[in-house]
């Protein structure tokens, strides 16, 4: 996995970069809007973090030319903003997700895997999250190579939870994700669904309900 | 020299008193004038008439065959000449020598003097009168012709009244009119005055300075440059704390990734102690950055009208508490939120900046296991938000003063600022809401909650009715 940094802070950047260098990314690391235009026509990357206050053009100005120019690279924006319309303004512009400064290491990364994970699904046609694989064309899941027997709807659950790992899903999201054309889903479905999957999945992952917002996956800890 | 707050108390009575004093001044001369104008014909016709009765008799004065001088006149002729409505008429007839010759024998003389025909006041049996005397060349007689002064005194009366109830009513026009042109002289003030009271404390757009008249049309400027320097300043510190925060976030992100990292490279238990102690006081030192920013941005949002609008309560937590889902889970507790629809007129960042802070109190003073309830609804006119944790609460002795900048309670953990419910207290006043610090559901832990003034919500059913 190919990420572009484009930083202009040296101590920000160099944690950045060895953050995911160690989490198994190949980095580059510039320091200008410039930089990352000629970076990003020369080679291609899986993912680019891109801090908005860069000298110059800043970082917006350059997501704004990419998309223009119908590069889909993932972005994930870095801000030492912090107001609403800043959030709104960057992803409105097509940054894909959106970090405050200071930021916790280990959000970062979640984040990063999390914008590939999601890049892939259209690429490829396997979802990785901890031990679990998700095998997107014949729809079907293994745990540490071990197939899990998922009904259709307990299995588009997953999918939904997996490509939104690490954040909250709202129980709406998931309902829309279950129900198909001619068929409603009741939000106590949703519940029951979950509680089937979460017995399937076992100790591997972690579905915690966030009372009152909906569900978050993560990779269970030690 | 009156003292300046004399002519400070108001231009109406100034105006008032400048244009009422002299109106009625000018016409009580024009009264007086109009009287003494009015009278004089009057005396001179009455006198005239007088001496015409005196020629008269003087007239029917004759010298019998003796050549003493007699009047000639019949009885009758005498009635006629004395009767009169009104006054009592007098005569007498006196001969070169001044002998009585007819009439009232005790009636006076004035001397004919240079002009014949001479006019005097006086009295008779104890009655003021009127007199006139002629004195014939020929016969050297004189005659002298008195009235009571009955018909004159009416008159005069007459003349009076009707003079003094002209002019009063002419007076009270003027002063109505006068009235009126200063009160439609002053209507432009008086909008402006409005304009200005209506005006919000926050509100710094100019007046229009075309609706104000040319005279005030300076302090009109005044005021606007006023406001402009205030907006100014006002945007000029709103720009300082921006870059402010673009200034301190960026080395703090550095220095805290870097130290994240550090620590996970580093092997000796003793050095990855103190790389975690220095770690936490860099997420300390950002934390009490960004409410110090926070706070100095809710002050100068007083002036920043612009930024008020209608906020969605519920949408508004629903995001600051998955902001803190992470903290949460890493604290092990359980954060929900309970929210019904609630709306309502504020600075959305401010109110988040609140409940931000609320949540972030009640993650450091609930214990592990615990939980922590954001909810938010509307009960008749008022939209609350409210933060309920299980945690160790706030004594009843400190609730008073928790609000206030860098205070820290008795059990207060060591990464509190001690700014966060400051925060939350000057949010509260900047929107009139009503900060209201309780224990938490069965007198244990606490509940922080804001009341609003509640704007219509859009009917919807309930978010998140059932819990996930």
């Amino acid at each position: 996995m190919r990420v572009l940094v484009v930083e202009d802070d040296q101590v920000v950047g160099d944690a950045v970069q060895r953050a995911l260098t160690l989490d198994g990314f190949a980095v580059d690391h510039v320091d200008s809007a410039e930089r990352a235009k000629a970076a990003l026509q020369a080679e291609s990357f899986d993912l680019a973090i891109v801090d908005i206050g860069l000298p110059k053009e800043d970082g917006m100005q350059l997501v704004k030319d990419w998309r223009r120019k119908g590069r889909s690279v993932p972005v994930l924006m870095l801000t030492a903003r912090d107001g609403l319309s800043d959030r709104v303004n960057a992803l409105d512009l097509g940054a894909d997700d959106y970090l405050t400064k200071p930021f916790q290491v280990a959000e970062l990364l979640a984040r990063c895997r999390a914008l590939v994970r999601r890049a892939n699904r259209a690429a490829s046609s396997v979802l990785l999250f901890g031990s679990l694989k998700l095998d997107l064309a014949h729809k079907e899941a293994s745990q540490a190579d071990t197939p899990l027997d998922l009904t259709r709807r307990e299995w588009s659950i997953l999918e939904c939870l997996v490509l939104n790992a690490g954040r909250v899903v709202s129980k709406e999201k998931l309902m829309s994700a279950v129900a198909s054309w001619n068929e409603d889903i009741s939000p106590n479905a949703v519940e029951v669904y979950v509680s089937r999957l979460r017995s399937k999945l076992g100790d591997a992952v972690v579905i915690r309900v966030i009372r009152g917002l909906g569900y978050r996956l993560d990779e269970a800890r030690g | 020299m009156k003292p300046a707050a004399e002519y400070a108390t108001s231009i109406r009575r100034r105006l008032l008193a400048l244009l009422v004093v002299p109106a009625t001044l000018v016409l009580l001369a024009g009264t007086v004038s109009d009287y003494l104008s009015n009278i004089n014909p009057v005396r001179n016709a009455y006198d005239q008439a007088l001496a015409d009765a005196a020629l008269a008799i003087a007239g029917h004065v004759r010298k019998d065959e003796s050549g003493k001088l007699g009047l000639v006149l019949p009885a009758e002729a005498i009635t006629v000449l004395r009767a009169d409505a009104v006054d009592s008429i007098y005569f007498r007839v006196s001969g070169p020598d001044g002998k009585f010759i007819a009439g009232d024998r005790d009636l006076p003389e004035t001397i004919v003097g240079k002009g014949n025909r001479s006019f005097a006041n006086t009295k008779y049996r104890g009655v003021a009168i009127r007199l006139v005397s002629y004195r014939s060349e020929a016969t050297g007689v004189t005659t002298t012709v008195a009235e009571t002064l009955n018909k004159r005194e009416r008159i005069r009366t007459q003349l009076l009244s009707t003079v003094l109830w002209a002019d009063l009513l002419e007076l009270a026009a003027i002063l109505t009119l006068v009235w009126l042109g200063v009160s439609l002289a002053l209507q432009p003030l008086q909008l402006l005055r409005e304009q200005i009271a209506k005006r919000s404390a926050r509100d710094l757009e100019p007046l229009s300075p075309t609706s104000a008249p040319v005279e005030v049309r300076p302090l009109v400027d005044a005021l606007n440059r006023l406001f402009h320097t205030i907006e100014e300043s006002s945007r000029a510190q709103r720009q300082f704390v921006e870059s402010a925060t673009h200034q301190l976030r960026t080395p703090l992100a550095g220095i805290q990734a870097q130290l994240e990292l550090l620590i996970g490279e580093e092997e000796r238990p003793a050095r990855r102690e103190r790389l975690a102690l220095m770690l936490g006081a860099t997420r300390r030192l950002s934390h009490t950055t960004q409410q110090l920013l926070a706070l100095a941005r809710s002050e100068h949002a007083t002036f920043a009208h612009a930024d008020f609008q209608s906020v969605d309560l519920a949408g508004l937590a629903e995001s600051c508490a998955t902001d803190s889902v992470n903290n949460a889970i890493a604290a092990d507790i359980d954060l929900g939120v309970e929210l019904q629809p609630a709306v309502v007129h504020g600075v959305a960042w401010l109110i988040a900046e609140a409940v931000g802070n609320l949540i972030d109190n009640a993650i450091t003073y609930t214990p592990r296991g615990g939980s922590i309830t954001v909810a938010c609804g509307t009960r008749g006119d008022t939209a609350f938000v409210e933060v309920t944790d299980t945690g160790i609460g706030i004594p009843l002795d400190e609730r008073d003063r928790v609000t206030g900048r860098f205070f820290r309670g008795e059990h207060s953990r060591g990464s509190g600022s001690g700014l966060g419910l400051a925060i939350v207290a000057d949010v509260a006043r900047l929107h009139n809401a009503t900060l209201t610090i309780a224990s938490g559901a069965e007198g244990s832990g606490t509940s922080v909650r804001l009341e609003f003034r509640a704007l219509p919500t859009p009917r919807q059913q309930p978010r998140a009715a059932s819990a996930a």
